[in-house]
């Protein structure tokens, strides 16, 4: 936690801490006291014996700015804290019980932030006269109402989260719930905006100094220093100069450490957005060869630098897909799915990631292209809908304007073109009424409508893949079945491939004609739909389909539990990834990763492997058993085949001829219903 | 599938927990109010678990919070063991509301997440001054080690371990029914089962009575002895879980389950059993709500709202046309 927040805050907190001390020191610090006049030369520039000068009175400017710092930095922690006394509880109490004590203090809070500020200074200063006291009370009494509110804003969003919901199931009183549950909620952000508070203390303090409104001569203030150097500003600039930059510098302290405190405390975006380079230590390629199909996947990887260690999201991943097929990618959360959509569409987070493997789109390398040419292949030839339908939707502007966006831009339609076009699309989607719908906004439709909508914004310029992404999980169940429907249906009509991403099985049993599995940002098993769901062979798949609950089964009935957890990507287990968790791993598991095997070939022989190895061992370079070739009975192949592109196909497990029939691969030493047609794993689950 | 009607519930002395006639309203802006449930009824008998399954806005995690009085429903009665909950308030309130316990959907939004582990299960000792030795036997019923939730905080746990603090901050005070909202749709199916599992242990090792709230009609089954099936608000139908799955009476319920994918039930596609989109919970339709998607509305079901009648043995169903007799 404190890695994160960063030199900035740490410089500003150090010189607030110099500030802070120099004036709680200031009496017995070795300079001569703020109001002796004559310490030096009346006027004379910085010095060894008054590093920042002297004044018009021959008074030392750095004992001046040290003593200023009292009020100055009083000012600024006072008001902020005065603010605080009076503001927050009334903000807690205010958004915590909401009803009548929320609307009586709200309507307290607008009346006094709409009475003018600097009247109301002036007004305290005449009658009760300018003191510290006096300037303490008012900017404290003015900043209460910003921390009223403020302060009810954090207690809302905390309130209403379930942990406050249970503890009041518990029987805890409120005076509990609100000191254990809520104000430790709160306090975070309510520091970081004290100490953004105290820079506008500081300023506000400065400000009315300036104005003579502060404490009055002779205990020196910033304010009042800058004010007084004013007058002979042509002959010692240094005079002002030195509170301005001791200000502007303590000023700039504050707001930094109130800005990354906040920063520790908001939720951060997940940008998606092209890469703007090449990431300059790119993975190596395995050899392979660009097939002759829509769009070919081979040896993709997607690492993460990150302060842990490297995280493989995607490690290897190879596959093809036709027109008019789906592939399914199942796995659990973190087997890098998601990734691996991201890794071939080239929208990878910002930050330190190292790419490999090569994306073909009918045979052109996407990865060589530069962003530009890139950005024009999104949305035209690639499209993606993803599950929350709100990220791909503007909020505040129209769907009607959403839709015709891309039609203008990418196919050259003129608005009223544009227009009929997205009314097409929009029916097309089976929403009812599209001329209505194109006026609304995306709040006033339903997350089905909306899963539609971004269905149409895809479709708009006529890819030839859709990428989909969980695109019915946010949704009901009825509304699921239409959605998958639609798109199964476009996907006749427009001739496209569908590449559909999704944890949920039967979902893929019912949609996709070929399945991939993955598990630990590797691919597990793949192959035609039924073949991997009827005659599993990797015991994860196995163990996925038992644990789901079936209807046909009686009620109570054991699910199959998977035990341990999916492995930390940054620190995989050796060998094959599951094993820690896999019932058949054997020692050979936790030492050699297993290639993609051919379900049609014998199973890998037990115990060490006699012809060869078929992995040569996970490999210290990271070259990816993946694509090695099948360990073939009769032969010990190379680990790596060596091959010019020209060559045709050199290596079988790279590009299935998934223009006909995909084949089923698996990885794994201990294969489930190997040799025999079915075993109990196959049986179990049939669907 | 307007459900309203009382005809279902058993006799008093048989069930622990009996709700009549609920309503829930919430103000729904310009003067206007959502009933997110409107007339609904229940009752679980002692060690019993009732599913409750139905879409998003049918009402279904409302009325379980109004069960627990947070907030209290607008109507309706809630009885717990004979106790009128609705009728209580203040300290006696408080302290009958303990005998009910609750988990919710979000495992991270379930747990403050500025507390140890420990504290947080913990804090229904510290509200009812009950010994710590209930903390560390609840922490090991649920499978977690008490030496590491003394230290860790909630970030640092996966989401199926938040879930586990969850169950097991709600099992501390011994309460007689636990209210469980979603409790698995948020965790991956590996995790989801061994949930669904420890449910099961903990259910029987302390006696417990369960509502178990979801959208997964195989996952409510998983766990139910009857489901519940609610539709915008209203009860559809009410049966022993492989009754309502091998013989689904209401339209809804059977939409439901067709639109499961490959659920090795015989039904008809789910796009001939329901069509278009629920209407907005603040102008419900008249009679029967769930008409306007139905494909055997009848100039009836605008008029009368059904009730619910038994059509079979502990098989209750608010229809006017239910399907019958069919394998």
């Amino acid at each position: 936690m404190l890695r994160r927040l960063g030199p900035a805050f740490w410089i500003g907190s150090a010189w607030i801490a110099v500030v802070l001390a120099a004036g709680l020191l200031a009496d017995v610090l070795p300079m001569p006291r703020y109001d002796e006049t004559l310490a030096g030369p009346p006027q004379a520039g910085p010095s060894a014996a008054h590093p920042l000068g002297t004044d018009g009175l021959g008074r030392d400017v750095l004992s001046r700015v040290v003593h200023g710092s009292r009020v100055s930095l009083g000012v600024g922690v006072g008001a902020v804290l005065l603010g605080l006394l009076v503001g927050a509880p009334l903000g807690v109490l205010a958004g915590y019980r909401r009803r009548a004590a929320d609307a009586v203090i709200m309507a307290g809070t607008d009346i006094a932030l709409a009475f003018p500020a600097l009247v109301f200074a002036l007004a305290v200063v005449a009658f009760a006269g300018a003191s510290l006291r006096n300037v303490l009370i008012v900017l404290g009494v003015l900043g209460a109402p910003a921390w009223t509110r403020l302060i009810r804003g954090a207690t809302l969003s905390v309130a209403q989260r379930e942990f406050v919901l249970a503890a009041r199931a518990l029987g805890a009183r409120d005076r509990r719930i609100l000191w254990r549950e809520i104000v430790p909620n709160v306090t975070m952000p309510a520091a970081s905006y004290a100490f953004i508070g105290m820079a506008v203390a500081v300023v506000a303090e400065g400000g009315l100094a300036f104005l003579g409104l502060s404490v009055q001569a002779p205990t020196p203030t910033w304010g009042g220093l800058i004010n007084e150097g004013r007058a002979i500003m042509e002959n010692a600039p240094h005079l002002v100069l030195a509170p301005s930059v001791v200000m502007f510098l303590t000023v700039l302290s504050f707001n930094l450490v109130g800005d990354r405190l906040r920063a520790l405390t908001a939720v951060r975006e997940s940008g998606l957005e092209p890469v703007r380079r090449a990431a300059p230590a790119s993975l190596p390629t395995a050899p392979h060869a660009a097939g002759d199909v829509l769009l070919q996947v081979a040896d993709l990887r997607t690492h993460f630098v990150a302060p842990h260690g490297t995280v493989k999201a995607v490690d290897g991943v190879s596959l093809t897909l036709e027109r008019g097929r789906t592939l399914a990618v199942v796995g659990e959360s973190g087997s890098g799915k998601s990734m691996l959509i991201r890794s071939i569409l080239g929208l990878l987070p910002a930050g330190q990631v190292l790419r490999g493997g090569k994306v073909y789109l009918e045979g052109e390398d996407l990865t060589a292209y530069p962003p530009e040419r890139m950005r024009r292949v999104l949305g035209t030839r690639l499209a993606a809908v993803f599950q929350d339908p709100m990220t791909a939707l503007n909020p505040v502007r129209r769907i009607g304007t959403q839709l015709a966006e891309p039609l203008r831009v990418h196919r050259g339609m003129s608005r009223r073109q544009a227009r009929a076009e997205a009314a097409r699309l929009l029916a097309s989607v089976g929403i009812p009424d599209p001329a209505r719908t194109l006026r609304r906004y995306p709040h006033e439709l339903s997350g089905g409508m909306r899963q539609r909508v971004t269905i149409a914004m895809a479709l708009s310029c006529g890819p030839d893949v859709l990428f989909a992404d969980e695109p019915t999980t946010a949704l009901d169940v009825t509304i699921q079945d239409q959605v998958l429907r639609l798109v199964h249906r476009l996907r006749g009509e427009r001739d496209m491939a569908v590449l559909l991403v999704s944890h949920d099985l039967s979902v893929v049993a019912e949609w996709a004609d070929e399945v991939v599995v993955m598990y630990a940002g590797r691919v597990v098993e793949r192959g035609p739909t039924a073949e991997v769901l009827e005659r599993t062979r990797m015991p994860y798949t196995e163990a996925l389909l038992q644990a789901v609950p079936k209807l046909t089964d009686p009620p109570h009935r054991r699910l199959r539990v998977i035990t341990g957890r999916p492995p930390d990507l940054a620190a995989l287990p050796s060998g094959c990834a599951f094993h820690p968790r896999c019932p058949h791993a054997d020692p050979r598991c936790a030492t050699e990763t297993p290639p993609l095997i051919p379900a049609s070939d014998p199973p890998p022989a037990a115990g060490p492997p006699a012809a060869g190895p078929p992995a040569a061992g996970p490999p210290a370079d990271g070259t990816p058993p993946a694509h090695q070739p099948p360990p073939a009975a009769d032969g010990p192949p190379s680990a790596v085949t060596p091959s010019s592109p020209a060559e045709p196909r050199p290596l079988a497990a790279a590009v299935p001829p998934s223009s006909t029939a995909p084949e089923h691969l698996y990885a794994c030493w201990h294969p489930r219903g190997a040799g025999t047609a079915i075993t109990e794993g196959a049986e179990s689950h049939g669907r | 599938m307007a459900g309203s009607g009382t005809a279902h519930l058993r006799p008093a002395e048989q069930v622990v927990l009996r709700v009549a006639d609920l309503v829930v309203a919430f103000p729904a802006g310009r003067g206007r109010e959502v009933r997110a449930v409107s007339g609904v009824s229940f009752d679980v008998a002692r060690g019993e678990t009732l599913g409750i399954v139905g879409e998003s806005g049918c009402g279904k995690s409302s009325a379980a919070r109004a069960l627990m009085q947070l907030p209290p429903p607008r109507a309706g009665s809630v009885r717990l063991d004979g106790v009128e909950l609705t009728a209580l308030r203040g300290e006696e309130l408080r302290r009958t509301r303990r005998r009910l316990q609750m988990v919710f959907q979000d495992p991270i939004s379930s747990l403050n997440p500025r507390r140890r582990i420990r504290d947080i299960v913990a804090e229904g000792t510290r509200v009812w001054g009950l010994g710590d030795s209930r903390v560390d036997e609840m922490l090991e019923a649920v499978g977690l080690d008490p030496k590491t939730a003394a230290v860790r905080r909630p970030h640092e746990f996966s989401g199926g371990q938040c879930q586990r603090v969850s169950i097991a901050r709600a099992l501390v005070p011994e309460p007689e029914v636990l209210i469980c909202d979603e409790p698995v749709s948020a965790l991956d199916v590996s995790v989801q089962a061994q949930i669904l599992g420890l449910l099961e242990d903990l259910k029987h090792r302390y006696r417990l009575t369960l509502v178990f709230i979801a959208h997964d009609l195989a996952v409510v089954k998983n766990v139910s002895d009857r489901i519940l099936v609610m539709y915008l608000g209203k009860v559809c139908e009410l049966a022993p879980s492989t009754v309502l799955v091998d013989h689904p009476a209401h339209p809804y319920t059977r939409a439901l389950l067709s639109a499961i994918p490959r659920s090795g039930l015989d039904l008809p596609p789910s796009d001939h059993l329901i069509t278009g989109e629920p209407p907005s919970p603040v102008t419900p339709p008249t009679g029967c709500r769930f008409r306007t998607r139905c494909p055997k509305a009848a100039p009836r079901c605008e008029s009368e709202e059904p009730a619910m009648r038994a059509i079979d043995d502990d098989h209750w169903v608010a229809c006017h046309f239910p399907e019958q007799g069919e394998e």
